[in-house]
């Protein structure tokens, strides 16, 4: 490996993952000097169950802790200034995200709201300054996690705010949470965090901390994800699944936001569909326009994708074929196992004609515009391309 | 402004039973390494190698039950579930009642609950390994071949039938006479 003259990485957060790991909690949060936290969850979102093994996970421990368990997909920043009034009288010290997507993006953002004890948290904009770390943040996901949990990011009312004071301190990965209902749910975390893991790896600014993230990230999803997404009840797959989400929030966090992610990210804030469904719809175009332009490191991915065997025996002008084939293989094995659940394109997932203009329209005013608009036209209902 | 009111505090709740194993397990645990000390030559070795005020306690956190053990006088003594007061060079602390059950019902290995991050270990790491070779002496007297295998991280199978079978007699009776 050649060494990297000059990079920075930042990961300030802390992995509890396995078995009964949730359980640690009431210490981890002594740790943290938390006394009371609140716990911010959405019942509809994580259900029921999700919230009674957290609270059995501080038994015994004498604490006392609030719950607040109506997160919506509709959150905005007026919950955050009712919830931070509530949190400044009655004293939480700590917050607790149980769940993910939007879930974590108001935790995060009441975290910033508290700490920075903000006189109206409905002024808070991507601008505000943020250059002190905050009250610790504790992260807990559920299979509904988009991987964007452990990143410096956070998505509420068509903000993004962006800081690495808002990454959690602890995640904690409990498999009695990660199994999801169905597999369509566990695909879409799955390909969120391959889509974000194989652009922080394949990008040009080598940063050999981040490759660590993100190779662990891609080996989990490429061994786990068909055998979750066929058996969403999957102990060990759907665990791996969530600890790929968390290392590839990781490494996101050090990588300049890719194509992917913007197209996932504006379907989702536009037209609320799962950013992993559309990032997977798009990794062909996506990885195809990577191929043609030629300014990305595509050779690397085949390393995780294949182990060491495969990736030593492929001479290296053929990595980068090699392993988008790899890649094209594994995405048709989850198309095969989803059927209509992994829609193709747009138009498959839902989204009316009238809408494209809209979508178009915000990706334009991207640095990456001309190309992304290109993939989104084209692959408006016809089928995505082998690379 | 409207306040919101959704926010509800909860106080945690309690586990009587698994406490109540934790805790039967470490009284038992305790008086069965009191006994120990006084049949098994390679226990008393360890102790007389330990400073003459040595105690530790083994618990879990954050509200016990604990188990102390000390030597007073010479002879190693279990000293109940209260430390207050009490200079302890070893303290094991297992994070939550939850992770004490697993690791007291055998579920886990101490090794392979150390590795999981369940164990807290303050003191110096000579009398923590010496205490936890203690443990897995106690613990081969106490169990069955069976599941002490699950207990320990490697079973003692070099041991002599009668060392085995003699230092069971003695310590099972020892530690229900309390003596």
């Amino acid at each position: 490996m050649k060494p990297v003259p000059v990079f920075t990485f930042t990961c300030p957060v802390k992995t509890n993952s396995g078995n009964k790991a949730l359980e640690h909690l009431p210490v981890e949060l002594a740790n943290l000097n938390a006394v009371k936290p609140i716990v911010i969850t959405g019942v509809e979102a994580v259900g029921g169950k999700a919230v009674r093994t957290l609270a059995g996970a501080f038994g015994d421990s004498g604490m006392t802790y609030a719950l607040f368990d109506g997160v919506s997909p509709a959150a905005n920043l007026a919950l955050i200034e009712n919830l931070k009034i509530t949190c400044i009288e009655n004293q939480y010290d700590a917050v607790i995200a149980l769940g993910g997507g939007t879930i974590v993006d108001v935790a995060k953002v009441l975290n910033m709201a508290v700490s920075l004890k903000t006189a109206d948290a409905r002024q808070l904009s991507p601008q505000t300054p943020l250059r002190k770390h905050l009250n610790p943040l504790v992260v807990v996901p559920t299979a509904e996690a988009s991987g964007l949990e452990t990143s410096k990011l956070a998505h509420l009312d068509r903000n993004v705010f962006s800081s690495e004071y808002l990454a959690p301190n602890l995640v904690v990965i409990d498999p009695r949470l990660t199994r999801a209902a169905d597999g369509k749910t566990i695909a879409a975390t799955g390909l969120a965090a391959l889509s974000r893991a194989l652009e922080a790896h394949i990008s040009t600014d080598k940063n050999p901390f981040r490759d660590a993230y993100s190779f662990a990230a891609i080996r989990f999803i490429k061994e786990n994800l068909l055998a979750a997404v066929n058996n969403p009840g999957d102990k060990k797959a759907s665990l791996a699944i969530a600890n790929a989400a968390a290392m590839s929030g990781c490494a996101f966090s050090n990588a300049e936001n890719g194509l992917l992610h913007k197209l996932g990210q504006v379907c989702q804030d536009m037209q609320q569909l799962p950013a992993g469904m559309v990032m997977g719809m798009f990794l062909p175009s996506v990885c195809g326009h990577y191929l043609n332009k030629g300014d990305n490191d595509l050779a690397a991915l085949l390393h995780p994708l294949a182990g060491d065997d495969t990736f030593v025996q492929t001479p290296i002008a053929k990595r980068a074929e090699a392993a988008l084939d790899l890649l094209d293989r594994f995405l048709a094995g989850l198309r095969g196992a989803l059927g209509k659940d992994m829609p193709q394109n747009l138009k498959e997932a839902g989204v009316p004609g009238y809408r494209m203009e809209e979508i178009l329209d915000v990706l334009a005013n991207d640095r990456g515009g001309p190309a992304l608009c290109a993939m989104v036209k084209r692959l408006w209902e016809r089928q995505p391309m082998p690379f | 402004m409207k306040i919101v009111t959704d926010v509800q505090e909860v106080h945690a709740g309690r586990k009587p039973l698994l406490r109540a194993y934790v805790g039967i397990f470490l009284w038992f645990t305790g008086r069965a390494i009191q006994a120990a000390a006084r049949v098994d030559k390679q226990v008393r070795k360890e102790f007389d190698n330990l400073p003459d005020d040595f105690a530790f306690s083994l618990g879990c956190l954050p509200q016990g039950p604990w188990m102390i053990i000390g030597k007073e006088k010479g002879a190693v003594k279990y000293l109940g579930g209260d430390s207050r007061g009490r200079h302890l060079h070893v303290r094991l602390a297992i994070k939550h009642v939850d992770a004490a059950f697993l690791i007291l019902s055998f579920q886990e290995s101490t090794a392979l609950a150390t590795a999981r991050n369940r164990l807290i270990v303050d003191g110096e790491l000579p009398y923590a390994l010496a205490v936890i070779r203690i443990l897995d002496i106690v613990e081969v007297y106490l169990l069955p071949k069976l599941i002490a295998r699950l207990a320990v991280k490697r079973y003692p199978s070099w041991w002599s039938l009668g060392r085995k079978l003699g230092g069971r007699i003695g310590v099972y009776t020892r530690t229900l006479l309390g003596i």
